[in-house]
C-alpha cells in the first residue's frame, strides 16, 4: 500500500507544483520534502500534485480534513488551484518567485540536480512554511501528528 | 484609449499596443512630453517567463540606440534589454525595485521600465517598426516558438 493511503487528516498537508522539467517545480518539491521529512515531520504530511489530479479518493478525501499549504512554481499556480477544486482549505500558498525575490542571492539552476543556491532557496523556503505549518497547529490548539 | 492588435498562437493570446514603436527585439517606446517612456511588448514579456528582478541602467545613464539599458531576469532566462533610442536614462519605474511582476501583468501600462530624454528621436524613430510592422514580425516568432512545444 503506498503511503499516501495513510494521510492523517490532524497534520497539515502540503501541496507542492509538479512542474517536472522545470527549476522552480524542483525547488518546491524539495521545500515540501524538507519539512515533511526534516523539519516538521510529525505536523506536516506530503500530497502529491499528480494524485489530485489523477481523482485519487483518499487522497481528496484528506484534503476535506486538513488545513493545506501549497507551494506553486509558477503563476499558473497548479497546486493551490486544484487543492481549491478538491474542496481543500488553502490555508496559505507559497510562490517560489516570490520567496526567490525575498533571497535574491539563492539563484536557483537545474532540474534533475539543483544548484547551490536552488537548494538553499529550497532550504529557505521550507523554513517559512514550516512556520506556517506551526502556526496552523497551534490555531487548532496545539494538536497535531 | 490604447488599442491593441491580436493574435492566438496555439494557446496563447499576444497583444501589440498601437500607440507606440518597436525595436526588432520587442522593446517598445512612446512618446511622452519631450521625453520617451521605454518597456517590453506582451510577447517578449510572455516568451520570456515570469519576471523575478528588472535591474534599470541608473537615472543620469547615457545610452545609445540599441545599447542594453536593462536586465530583466526571469524564471527561465536573464536577458538585456536593448534600448530603442539614444538619449539619457531620467527616471525609472518604481515599480521595477518592488514589484517588477507589474511586467508580466501589464507591460504596456504599469510596467514601462523607465523614462528616456532622447537625444535624437527623430532620427532613432525612423529606424523602429510600427505596430503593424512589429505585429507581424512577433507573429512569424511566435509561429516559430509554438512550433518548440
Amino acid at each position: 500500500m503506498n503511503s499516501h493511503n495513510h494521510k492523517n487528516t490532524r497534520k497539515v498537508t502540503i501541496v507542492p507544483c509538479s512542474g517536472i522539467g522545470k527549476t522552480y517545480g524542483t525547488v518546491s518539491r524539495l521545500a515540501a520534502y524538507e519539512v515533511v521529512e526534516d523539519l516538521r515531520p510529525d505536523s506536516a504530511q506530503l500530497v502529491p500534485l499528480s494524485l489530485l489530479v489523477l481523482g485519487d479518493e483518499d487522497t481528496r478525501a484528506t484534503l476535506q480534513g486538513s488545513q493545506t499549504v501549497t507551494i506553486d512554481g509558477c503563476k499558473l499556480a497548479c497546486a493551490r488551484k486544484m487543492v481549491a477544486e478538491c474542496g481543500g482549505v488553502v490555508a496559505q500558498d507559497f510562490a517560489v518567485l516570490d520567496v526567490y525575490r525575498r533571497y535574491k542571492q539563492f539563484k536557483p539552476d537545474g532540474i534533475a540536480e539543483l544548484n547551490e543556491g536552488g537548494q538553499k532557496l529550497a532550504r529557505a523556503l521550507a523554513e517559512e512554511v514550516a512556520q506556517v505549518v506551526d502556526r496552523l497547529n497551534e490555531d487548532k490548539g496545539g494538536q497535531c501528528g | 484609449m490604447t488599442e491593441f492588435l491580436e493574435t492566438t498562437v496555439d494557446k496563447f493570446i499576444f497583444r501589440v499596443a498601437t500607440d507606440r514603436k518597436y525595436n526588432d527585439e520587442g522593446v517598445w517606446a512612446q512618446p511622452a512630453g519631450e521625453r520617451v517612456r521605454i518597456g517590453l511588448s506582451d510577447f517578449l514579456q510572455q516568451r520570456s517567463g515570469d519576471v523575478a528582478f528588472a535591474e534599470v541602467r541608473p537615472e543620469g545613464t547615457q545610452v545609445s540606440f540599441g545599447e542594453e539599458v536593462a536586465v530583466i531576469e526571469t524564471i527561465k532566462v536573464t536577458i538585456g534589454i536593448s534600448s530603442p533610442l539614444s538619449g539619457t536614462v531620467v527616471e525609472i519605474n518604481p515599480a521595477m525595485e518592488d514589484a517588477p511582476e507589474v511586467i508580466d501583468q501589464d507591460p504596456y501600462g504599469a510596467g514601462w521600465l523607465a523614462l528616456i530624454e532622447p537625444s535624437d528621436w527623430e532620427t532613432d524613430s525612423k529606424r523602429l517598426m510600427d505596430a503593424r510592422s512589429y505585429f507581424d514580425l512577433m507573429k512569424v516568432e511566435a509561429e516559430e516558438e509554438a512550433k518548440k512545444l
